[in-house]
């Protein structure tokens, strides 16, 4: 639900499996707590433009391979201003939209010609522009790249015509109920923060897109800035002499930063519900959503509150065995916290499969919350979900890209490379008081917005 | 800092890759079953890819879906030995899973562990194979969920999804392919457990089965393997041949009426070549200049995304394709013995339906017409020469497109592809077109609402004009619209129809 990521089209992999042998003499040693080694096993180079431009250079064995990402700290959570929501997104797709020296076709024909996969995506709290590329080409990127962050110029007639393909982006998403109820539960769960609405943003305001040339320029000369973005390349690289290509052309990138002003959201005192009749036919469905913290590599709330989503209503949970392992009143019971600057959402639906269930279902989803704030958890489980959250993240740094996605992540939300390490010490950290503690501050409730949907007759 | 040290690990990829051209080398066969391994002594994971010669099409009469029904048993079920919900706790720690997928004519059931974890993964892949439990509970859940995901999740969660699957049913009508691998509802609903288990017995064995495997494993691994599967009950498939699909009369329509936002349409029809054939080659360099997946170097793309912002995206193929989760690339082992060349324009406008479906055809008929030029093959093949690095960047992807040439009986696919390119000539790919591809006799499945009106503007030709919210739009777009406006599609009346979409896969 909701994790359709919203890009451009272009999408990219790297050339040849990367074997992962540090990682498996890192599991193996990885005891945790003080004494424990970083799980992420390559060290990120930082290093500052005068201009306030960060560059994250990452050395990857990854034969003649390079993944080049640029991360704007700006997402959906940056469109403030009412009408405006979907924003960030659709300024993705702009700028692809050429220079005065690379039109959008010679951009195209660029990275072609390097037989390169190029795309972007955009969420909540960042943008990202990302190529793999043989690396006889990172010069070329490096230009064109540069050139389209300091440059970009379109249209009016550009601008219109892009936003009708932003307006296809979300009729192709929105044939499916989950994306309907995910714009549902953020709008009702939120009543100031612009998490209130959903990246694609409301369909009113992707309509008016066309009208909104003039807005677009300001998005760019606020969001667009040296000090708000990071770039980040991964791979067969020389780091002195990527970093001195990177100083050679975004040197002149000179724009003043600027600071949003998100609203804050006001604290949620009783449950708030919503429903929504679908029209055509579906299971119906049940969405509980908690509000829970900012995340946060410094306290172990995060850790504990995303353990806690793996306890509870993950695949090995005693409510996923009843509800849909013996009882079989549900289709799928799903859980997705995605981690965010601002306070943010834990969200847990269920695809029912007799809406005259949905009430027990909600209520048997809080219960499990409760029991949680109120009973320590068993440490043989707690110790299952800290080994499969190792596993999954050592298995997955694979290729520059997957390295380049982990670090995007945790550049977008905090700024430093090192939040990474950070985390995961964190989450071998966290106690069963810890997971007792937020589960009774933050999944309570209080804190939570009910949504169901039912399907049309049909 | 820490640089790891992977040179000797990409060394022994690409040359395990190579070596999968010497019969009898890597493409080794202990215990009399056929694998394909490719080892990489340097990585912490393994991977297992088993597949079998069994798929959709040996689903009997009145029971389609049986195949896929069959491999969820497996995993989505539990063992003799442990319940699902226990194989779930088992797995869970090691951060690994059993997935299968299930096509026309091979199921694959797959999975990747942690070095670290190789037995007990081993122990549990090998059981859900050899030993599933058969539960009756597990059948009511599993069939149940499958019965949704044909009623519910494909005819009202994703058009897109459900135009293809439309276009695939209406492609290959009469034919085996011809029902959706998931099966229809009737079917799905009257499968029994006993069922279930029969059919296991009878596709699931040791001589329809080859392995696969990749990775840092031991040495003795494959022969382990090996040793489990030769316990797999016994029998080899018996298939009758699949026969030529019914020939294409003019343009026949599938118009599917269903309240939706935007209106999605698949266009294809059944090719007479596969990666086994020599034209392939050829008809790759035409297809990706027409239609590249996902990328905006394709005409198909260009003229109606980027040019006239109809849509999100517009491609072409010519084999089945199912993209791998979020990346550009399908996945691997959907290798089938007959293939179609498609075009999917993703959701449009209903007011530009006819227009975008015209410029489509419109566009298909240029390329059938008029060929590559020698600039524009050049740059198609040098691009697909880079590009087609990037299509197995990890093992599990390597794996599978191994196991694809030995079901096609080529060499290795990747390894091979740019010298096999570099071989084409502009000739050969514009008489591979002129021979393959054509714009007259064409299958077309559309998801839209007002359906009816829809068959019957595109039964009279009635004039589409494009409109646009822009000004500026250049003359040579503004001109060659007023032709696409135009632009005839000889509908056949009789070979078309309209469905509702509760109707479909029934």
């Amino acid at each position: 639900m909701g994790l359709t990521v919203l890009c451009r089209e272009f999408l990219t992999t790297t050339r040849l499996a990367q074997p992962l042998g540090l990682v498996a003499l890192i599991l193996a040693g990885w005891s945790g707590g003080a004494m424990a080694k970083d799980l992420f096993p390559y060290s990120p180079v930082v290093r500052t433009l005068d201009n306030g431009l960060r560059v994250v250079l990452v050395p990857f064995d990854s034969p003649g391979i390079v993944a080049y990402y640029t991360i704007v700290r700006a997402g959906s959570r940056n469109e403030v201003e009412p009408g405006k929501s979907g924003f960030a997104h659709f300024f993705e797709h702009m700028m692809f939209r050429g220079t005065k020296r690379f039109s959008n076709v010679e951009y195209n024909a660029l990275f072609r010609d390097l037989g390169s996969d190029v795309n972007a995506y955009t969420s909540d709290d960042v943008t990202v522009y990302h190529a793999i590329f043989g690396r006889d080409g990172l010069e070329s990127v490096i230009d064109v790249e540069s050139d389209r962050f300091m440059n970009l110029e379109y249209s009016e007639s550009d601008f219109k015509q892009e936003a009708k393909a932003v307006l296809g982006e979300y009729n192709k998403n929105y044939s499916n109920p989950e994306n309907k109820l995910y714009e549902r539960v953020r709008e009702t769960a939120f009543a100031a923060h612009t998490y209130r609405h959903t990246t694609m943003g409301f369909l009113d305001d992707i309509k008016d897109m066309p009208n909104q040339y003039t807005y677009s320029l300001e998005f760019f000369r606020r969001y667009y800035t040296p000090t708000n973005c990071v770039v980040l390349v991964v791979g067969d690289i020389d780091v002195d002499k990527t970093f001195a290509l990177i100083g050679k052309y975004y040197d002149s990138w000179e724009v003043p930063a600027y600071e949003p002003a998100i609203p804050a959201e006001p604290a949620q005192s009783e449950t708030r519900a919503s429903h929504i009749d679908w029209e055509n036919p579906t299971l119906p469905y049940v969405a509980v959503a908690f509000k829970v913290p900012a995340f946060s590599e410094r306290t172990r709330d995060s850790a504990a509150i995303d353990i806690l989503a793996e306890l509870l209503y993950e695949s090995t949970s005693p409510l996923y065995q009843e509800l849909v392992i013996n009882e079989q009143k549900v289709e799928e019971l799903s859980v997705y916290v995605p981690s965010r600057r601002d306070p943010g959402l834990f969200l847990v639906y269920a695809q029912v499969k007799d809406p005259a269930h949905l009430d027990e279902v909600r209520d048997r989803i809080y219960r499990a919350a409760e029991d949680a704030a109120s009973t320590p958890t068993d440490e043989k489980r707690l110790g299952a979900v800290k080994s499969n959250l190792r596993y999954s993240f050592a298995m997955s740094l694979d290729t520059a890209r997957s390295v380049a996605r982990h670090l995007t992540f945790f550049i977008g939300l905090t700024g430093e490379p090192s939040s990474i390490n950070d985390m995961y010490r964190r989450y071998d950290e966290v106690s069963q008081a810890d997971l007792q503690r937020a589960a009774a501050s933050y999944l309570t409730r209080t804190r939570s917005t009910v949504v169901t949907l039912t399907g049309g007759s049909k | 800092m820490r640089t790891p040290k992977f040179t000797v690990g990409i060394a022994t990829i690409f040359l395990a890759g190579m070596m999968m051209m010497i019969p009898g080398h890597v493409r080794t066969e202990p215990a009399s079953v056929p694998s394909v391994t490719l080892p990489i002594k340097t990585s912490p994971l393994v991977t297992f890819r088993i597949q079998f010669r069994a798929g959709a099409i040996d689903d009997p009469a009145g029971k389609e879906g049986l195949t896929r029904l069959t491999a969820s048993m497996l995993t989505d079920g539990g063992t003799r030995q442990h319940p699902y919900q226990e194989i779930v706790e088992l797995l869970y720690p090691m951060a690994a899973s059993i997935n299968a997928t299930v096509d026309k004519e091979v199921t694959t059931f797959y999975g990747t562990t942690h070095i670290e974890n190789l037995d007990r993964y081993f122990e549990l892949f090998t059981e859900m194979l050899l030993e599933p439990r058969f539960d009756e509970r597990d059948f009511e859940r599993v069939r149940a969920s499958q019965v949704n995901h044909v009623s519910k999740t494909l005819r009202g969660a994703d058009d897109e999804e459900f135009g293809k699957q439309s276009l695939g049913v209406m492609m290959y009508a009469g034919h085996p392919y011809g029902t959706p691998n998931a099966g229809v509802v009737s079917a799905l609903e009257s499968i029994t457990l006993d069922d279930v288990e029969q059919h296991y017995a009878r596709v699931f064995t040791r001589e329809n089965a080859v392995i696969g495997l990749a990775g840092g494993y031991p040495v003795g691994l494959p022969d382990r393997i090996a040793k489990a599967i030769v316990q797999l009950p016994t029998g080899a498939a018996a298939r009758g041949p699949l026969g030529t699909p019914s020939a294409i009369q003019n343009v026949e329509v599938l118009a599917v009426e269903k309240d939706c936002l935007a209106t999605a349409i698949s266009i294809g029809f059944p090719i007479d070549a596969t990666r086994a054939s020599a034209d392939y080659y050829a008809l790759l360099i035409a297809n990706s200049y027409l239609g590249e997946h996902r990328t905006f170097n394709g005409r198909l793309m260009m003229r109606m995304r980027e040019v006239r912002g109809l849509n999100y995206g517009d491609y072409s193929y010519i084999e089945h394709f199912v993209q791998d989760g979020g990346s550009t690339f399908p996945l691997t082992n959907f290798a089938r013995t007959q293939q179609y060349f498609s075009i999917w324009i993703r959701p449009v406008q209903h007011q530009h339906r006819h227009f975008a479906l015209r410029l489509a055809v419109f566009e298909l008929e240029r390329l059938v017409r008029d060929g590559m030029t020698q600039e524009e093959f050049e740059r198609t093949r040098t691009f697909l020469e880079h590009y087609s690095k990037l299509w197995a960047q990890d093992q599990n992807r390597r794996l599978g497109y191994l196991m694809d040439s030995r079901f096609y009986g080529t060499d290795d696919y990747i390894a091979t592809l740019p010298a096999k390119l570099d071989q084409v000539t502009l000739d050969q790919v514009n008489a591979a077109i002129r021979r393959h591809l054509n714009a007259r006799n064409l299958r077309i499945a559309v998801i839209t609402r007002g359906a009816d009106d829809f068959l019957q503007d595109l039964i009279t030709n009635k004039p589409s004009p494009m409109t646009y919210e822009a000004e500026g739009i250049p003359a040579d777009v503004v001109s060659e619209d007023g032709v696409v406006a135009v632009y005839k599609l000889n509908v056949n009346r009789e070979a078309s129809k309209i469905m509702d979409a509760e109707e479909m896969f029934k």
